[in-house]
């Protein structure tokens, strides 16, 4: 289902449907998933419709750019890095695509959504939950539904370190996609309630195409300048 | 008989000692000075455009326009042979006047400085203030204009703002609200708690941290009470408010646990079955 596509196309997988054709000779894009439809008339002569995962926190309604990932908690010595490997909600964007311009036409994704909130109520920020098993390899996957994060996790302390959440800016996130979808991440634990995080700019696999991301289509100029957690880890 | 053209400007025109090239001098200075704060007045719009609300800029543009007018004025006014000294006398005592007249204008304008420097609100947030609860729709140099929930335009002086007790619903990232769930004495509690507790969990805006917590809380009249605090990000909370309420009276309902209606039972000392008797009684002998 993920690429490029012109003129009209049907795809189905499980419970989603996107397609574009003609209804009453208007060129009429149209989804279905987990039976909510969306629909939207097109009015392109040239514009591609591009299909990719998106950084998750736009379900059911865009309020916050950070995600929280929640997992059993790991004890790490003073100066180690470990890399492991979580699952997190992938969110499917459909964007279309002109020579001049590129929007956003669409968002849905399977399953349900949480939110949390990271911090204390002043101070802190909202992020969307989600919830993981730790993996020493690549785990396998619902393909629309979850993808991959290897997290690259570094105590920079003098002290051993328990840690069971990170919370990332999901604006910075880049997303690849071939048999699965990926995406890189670090974390780098300062004290017991500091640890900075970031995204990783790297396929996972050689060969995994780089998805749209949505702040490049809604043209917001991003700062890649990670997330500093304040309220423990 | 020649033209002589400075001489013609240099005749009195009747009005004390001025003379024509006197206005002329007047005149060209005055246009100067208009130009002169055009040219600035626009400058300032365009430098302020993307600093400041545009009706902040176009009051500085004002304000900037309106202060090298006078000035030119100020310069100009000897062409006409007036005594610049009683002027000052004037403006001193109009300053006076003025001062006394603009104090509120001042507070306002100070408060609103003041405002924009501590930033309590900001445009769009939920409000409350002098008993004016809405959203913010624009902080301006000596008012704050709110919009109330049911559309009506309030304009706050700043004076006001600063000085009154500020309410932000959603200055903080998120924020509590509460239910009472009456249910009949003969339900099971713990039913409606495990009940009402699945349902908002499922919602994907009652916060997972802080944890919702639901609980018996009091033994009402012709109910047991229970209390659900449930957290929602500060922006959403009327939303998952909303939402949520018809949610949880459907699945407890589902579950065959109801809302009571009130009731009262009423015990008469001798028996209904005896008063009756005493009305039938009573019938007769009329």
């Amino acid at each position: 289902m993920f690429g490029r596509y012109r003129d009209t196309f049907h795809q189905e997988s499980g419970d989603i449907m996107v397609e574009t054709g003609s209804v009453d000779g208007l060129l009429t894009y149209r989804r279905r998933c987990e039976g909510q439809t969306f629909e939207r008339i097109l009015v392109s002569k040239t514009g591609e419709i591009v299909i990719n995962p998106v950084e998750p926190g736009s379900l059911p309604r865009d309020i916050t750019d950070f995600l929280l990932m929640e997992f059993p908690p790991m004890m790490i010595e003073p100066g180690a890095t470990q890399t492991v490997y979580l699952k997190f909600p992938v969110e499917i964007g459909v964007f279309i695509e002109s020579a001049r311009d590129i929007e956003v036409l669409d968002i849905f994704g399977l399953g349900t959504q949480k939110y949390t909130l990271y911090g204390p109520p002043a101070g802190g920020v909202i992020a969307l939950y989600c919830r993981s098993a730790i993996y020493p390899d690549i785990p396998p996957v619902e393909f629309y539904r979850e993808g991959v994060m290897e997290l690259s996790v570094q105590n920079l302390s003098l002290e051993w370190m328990e840690v069971s959440c990170a919370v990332f800016n999901s604006v910075d996130m880049k997303i690849y996609y071939g048999d699965f979808v990926a995406t890189s991440a670090t974390m780098r634990i300062i004290s017991r309630t500091l640890a900075e995080t970031d995204f990783v700019d790297a396929p996972l696999r050689p060969g995994m195409e780089k998805a749209v991301e949505l702040n490049r289509a809604r043209k917001i100029p991003v700062l890649n300048r990670g997330h500093l957690m304040e309220w423990g880890h | 008989m020649a033209l002589n053209v400075t001489e013609i400007l240099e005749i009195p025109l009747g009005i004390g000692e001025i003379t024509l090239v006197n206005i002329l001098y007047f005149t060209v200075i005055l246009t100067v000075g208009v130009i002169i704060a055009k040219i600035a007045a626009i400058n300032v719009r365009r430098i302020l455009a993307e600093r400041l609300p545009k009706n902040e800029s176009e009051l500085f543009a004002k304000l900037v326009y309106y202060i090298i007018i006078i000035w030119a004025f100020v310069i100009a006014l000897p062409q006409l042979k007036f005594d610049l000294s009683g002027l000052l006398v004037a403006g001193g005592v109009a300053g006076l006047v003025i001062g006394f007249a603009s104090q509120s204008v001042v507070s306002n304008l100070i408060s609103g400085l003041f405002l924009m420097f501590e930033r309590p609100i900001k445009l769009g947030d939920n409000i409350n203030v002098a008993d004016v609860t809405g959203s913010v729709e624009d902080i301006r140099i000596l008012s704050t204009v709110v919009k109330m929930y049911d559309g009506i335009y309030v304009r706050i002086p700043n004076e006001k703002v600063f000085t009154s007790n500020i309410t932000n619903y959603v200055h903080n990232a998120a924020r509590r609200f509460t239910y009472e769930i009456r249910i009949r004495y003969e339900d099971d509690a713990d039913a409606a708690i495990r009940i009402a507790r699945e349902v908002i969990e499922k919602h994907p805006f009652a916060l997972k941290n802080p944890a919702p917590s639901v609980f018996v809380d009091n033994f009402g009249e012709h109910s047991v009470n229970l209390t659900a605090y449930i957290w929602a990000p500060a922006r959403n909370w009327w939303d998952v408010r909303t939402d949520l309420l018809w949610k949880i009276k459907q699945a407890l309902e589902e579950n065959g646990i109801e809302i009571p209606i009130p009731q009262r039972t009423v015990r008469f000392v001798d028996g209904l079955e005896g008063k009756n008797r005493a009305v039938e009684m009573n019938g007769g002998e009329e």
